[in-house]
């Protein structure tokens, strides 16, 4: 073991080398030895994955005193199967897909070093490790997308790109320097060890530490998985190669969700961080998917489609589901890489067939189909609010009979039944000759999915974070006031339930008010397809800001 | 003798407007080799005198010194010119001595730390004439597309740049990680000016990599560096990554 933990980190690195020191004639031959080193390096994480759920103990590799820590636990052991995976799929891919491309090795060695640092983030077992790692992370990033050195724009959004994550750097640091401050020691285990003993130590100005240095982690992880507010860097990396976009969004972008995780011996202590990280995850949740339904480019839609994915993640956190995010990760990961890869097979088929649903009178006039039939509207609705909820209710308690003292996992439950209602409301509006048919598969597919999201959610807990106490101080620090609790679940979900039965009743009936509803859809239509006017602001505030400077520079005669 | 003698540190430790000084004189210096010698040079001067001056620096100059470091980070971001550039850049970071000097363990280590900050400037100083040689004049934008036109070239200008900025695992980056660990606890503003100015490193150091290195190739071929003329400057970015690593002890 003691040799596997720096392997994978040191078999990309050393395949990267030796890729770029090929010689010249034969670098387009030398990228076999970066896709060789993406398959040792997956097998050393499978192997380190392996031993991990063997039920080895956690312990430290060091390579220094001060830095250069590297961790052998169970975050760090998946989430290096998780890395090394990803990459070798990219890597696999990327040897027909960017074979035309100028820089073809060079791609290659980037592609190597992303992942030797990605992994030497999740292994990171001191403050200093961890900062480089995630330093480079950015850096890297920058140049992945920028490959194409002929391309402003792909520069353009790179910069975006590397501009905030430096900005998410900046927190880090400044969490690193507070904790070596109250502790002395950069070590993630011995600033843990000192705060389980002391959790209620004060930092500068009297504030609590662990409270201060969480709300700073947390920021960093905002930047890096695209919250709301700093997430117009995701959609507009579209110009860079296909498989780092694949690369990004089922890595790179989850380091947020990584980082929560790694700090969570922090959180525990925490008493209020953990709800604003639910408040953001949600904001960016919901944004993320309103803006992902305003895209007619199927690129953009999947960039704001991840915000949103990572929204949830981040709320997932806040609810203190910390494991199940990590699954989110994972899951979202192998699903938005496929989607990626796809893409351009997708893009192919629309220029055959534009998907584009026909009209009702067309299709039976001209294609002389049946209309689609709809059963009662009441029925249907009655049928979205219980079903789904039913089968999250089970599905939980077969996992943990003392589900709901878990406020987080209520919160989880009333997510999926929004989204299972959504699902089956869909199924309505859709056009079928059995609707009871597709309905009934469409029921099955969804208890499979939420049994294996259940168990599976449940499974990482237990490997993850095998103390059970130590679970419940994380689901205690998410928690709120039961009164106050119990007031927002009972609000939501009348919210929910009259929501719901309005748009079935409009569905099947038509609607009131057409005129008034309409100028306030169109005024809110504008409103997300302009994506509420950050992007516009941010340019406009980083347009200001050269022109001050570039006014400075003229006023001091460039002195 | 303490003030006017912070006041001639000031000259060589830059601090506004003291520092227009240095910009100025390094815009009239014509050859390379002063260039290079004035920015190798001109901070060892300040750590001179200021080693010899009783006492540490007020935190009034802490917070001058950290102020003038993003102003000037502020101010290069709208830059252009390279050699117009690499003083601004340079008298952010030099001012950042003065923090250092606060911390650091002895006046050696400040001196290393120095040639470490300078040394990406002085490489920077040469890529510059070189760039100046090919096209003209160094100037983003007007010199785009160096990574196709001169790869070997672009790609020591990128590595420059990036150790100018203070990425790891270049020496600037564990300095500033190292005297923000030490400055935050003392005197947490003048911290936050210092990550601001880090930022604007950043931006400032990509905003000249874009205007340089992207863009098509140029119309007329140009002549690249030659292996030997690479490998050297390419030497000298590795080993300061090496010191960059070496100098990790400090933190502790």
């Amino acid at each position: 073991m003691e040799t596997l933990v720096p392997l994978v980190f040191l078999v990309p690195l050393a395949s990267a080398l030796l890729t770029l020191m090929a010689p010249q004639g034969l670098q387009r031959d030398s990228v076999r030895i970066s896709i060789a080193g993406a398959v040792a390096t997956f097998l050393c994480a499978s192997g380190l994955l392996g031993l991990a759920l063997a039920g080895h103990t956690a312990s430290e590799i060091r390579f220094g005193s001060t830095w250069g820590v590297l961790l052998f636990d169970p975050l760090s052991s998946l989430m290096a199967f998780v890395v090394s995976g990803i990459s070798l799929i990219v890597h696999v891919y990327s040897r027909r897909y960017m074979a035309e491309e100028r820089g073809y090795a060079t791609f290659f060695v980037l592609l190597d070093l992303m992942t030797a640092a990605l992994l030497l983030m999740v292994a990171a077992g001191d403050l200093i490790t961890l900062l480089i790692a995630w330093h480079l992370i950015g850096v890297l990033l920058y140049f992945l997308l920028g490959h194409d050195s002929a391309s402003h724009t792909a520069h353009r959004y790179a910069t975006w790109t590397l501009l905030t994550y430096r900005f998410g750097d900046l927190p880090l640091l400044l969490a690193a320097a507070l904790l070596y401050h109250a502790f002395g020691t950069w070590s993630l285990h011995g600033i843990f060890a000192q705060l389980a003993g002391t959790p209620d130590v004060e930092t500068l100005f009297g504030l609590p530490l662990a409270e201060s240095v969480a709300a700073l982690v947390a920021l960093s992880a905002f930047a890096r998985s695209a919250q709301f507010l700093l997430h117009t860097w995701l959609p507009y990396t579209m110009s860079g190669p296909t498989p780092v976009s694949a690369l990004m969004h089922a890595g790179i972008v989850n380091a947020g969700g990584f980082l929560i995780n790694r700090f969570a011996p922090l959180f525990v202590h925490t008493d209020s961080v953990l709800h604003w990280i639910f408040v953001v995850g949600l904001v960016t949740a919901v944004i993320g998917s309103v803006l992902m339904l305003a895209q007619n480019d199927i690129k953009k839609a999947l960039g704001y489609s991840t915000m949103g994915q990572m929204g949830f993640m981040i709320m997932e956190c806040g609810v203190g589901a910390f494991s199940l995010a990590v699954y989110h990760l994972m899951a979202h990961g192998l699903f938005k890489g496929t989607l990626f890869l796809g893409a351009g097979g997708v893009i192919g088929e629309a220029r055959k067939d534009d998907g584009v649903p026909k009209d009702d009178l067309y299709t039976f006039v001209v294609e002389r189909r049946s209309a689609r039939q709809r059963q009662p509207w009441l029925l249907m609705a009655a049928v979205t609010l219980v079903v789904p909820v039913t089968i999250l209710v089970l599905a939980h308690w077969l996992v943990a009979e003392d589900f709901f003292q878990k406020q987080g996992a209520v919160v989880l439950l009333f997510f999926g039944w929004v989204t299972g209602a959504q699902l089956i409301f869909s199924t309505y509006r859709m056009r079928t000759e059995n609707i009871w048919r597709l309905m009934g598969l469409i029921l099955f597919s969804f208890t499979i999915v939420v049994l294996g999201y259940t168990f599976i959610g449940h499974a990482f807990d237990v490997f993850l974070y095998p103390d059970e106490a130590f679970r419940s101080q994380i689901y205690a620090a998410a928690g709120i006031d039961i009164f106050w609790f119990d007031t927002l679940v009972i609000l939501m979900s009348l919210v929910v339930v009259l929501g719901w039965l309005v748009t079935y009743y409009t569905e099947q009936n038509g609607r009131r008010w057409k005129g008034a509803l309409n100028t306030l859809w169109q005024g809110f239509y504008t409103l997300v397809s302009r994506e509420f006017f950050v992007v516009n602001a941010y340019a406009r505030l980083s347009g200001f800001l050269v022109a001050a400077a570039t006014r400075l520079n003229v006023l001091l005669r460039w002195s | 003798m303490t003030l006017p003698g912070y006041l001639v540190v000031a000259l060589f430790l830059p601090l506004f407007p003291f520092s227009m000084l240095f910009n100025r004189l390094y815009a009239l210096v014509g050859p390379l080799w002063a260039r290079m010698f004035l920015l190798l040079v001109w901070p060892q001067l300040g750590l001179l005198v200021l080693a010899a001056l009783p006492g540490q620096p007020p935190n009034w100059v802490v917070y001058w010194a950290v102020v003038t470091a993003c102003f000037y980070a502020f101010r290069a971001v709208a830059l252009r010119d390279l050699t117009l550039w690499i003083a601004y850049m340079a008298t952010s970071a030099w001012s950042l001595l003065w923090v250092m000097a606060l911390f650091a363990p002895g006046d050696r280590l400040l001196v290393l730390q120095a040639v470490a900050f300078s040394a990406p400037f002085v490489l920077l100083a040469w890529l510059a004439s070189r760039i100046e040689a090919l096209f003209g004049a160094a100037y983003a934008g007007a010199s785009g597309g160096l990574a196709q036109t001169a790869p070997r070239l672009s790609v020591l200008l990128v590595f420059s740049i990036l150790a100018a900025v203070g990425t790891p695992l270049f020496p600037g980056f564990f300095a500033l990680l190292a005297t923000i660990a030490h400055l935050l606890p003392v005197l947490p503003g003048a911290a936050l000016v210092m990550l601001t100015a880090w930022l604007l490193w950043a931006w400032a150091g990509v905003q000249m990599t874009r205007g340089l290195v992207v863009g098509p190739a140029a119309e007329e071929p140009k002549a690249d560096l030659g292996l030997a003329a690479t490998l050297l400057p390419g030497v000298l970015l590795a080993v300061l990554a090496a010191a960059g690593v070496a100098s990790l002890g400090y933190l502790a």
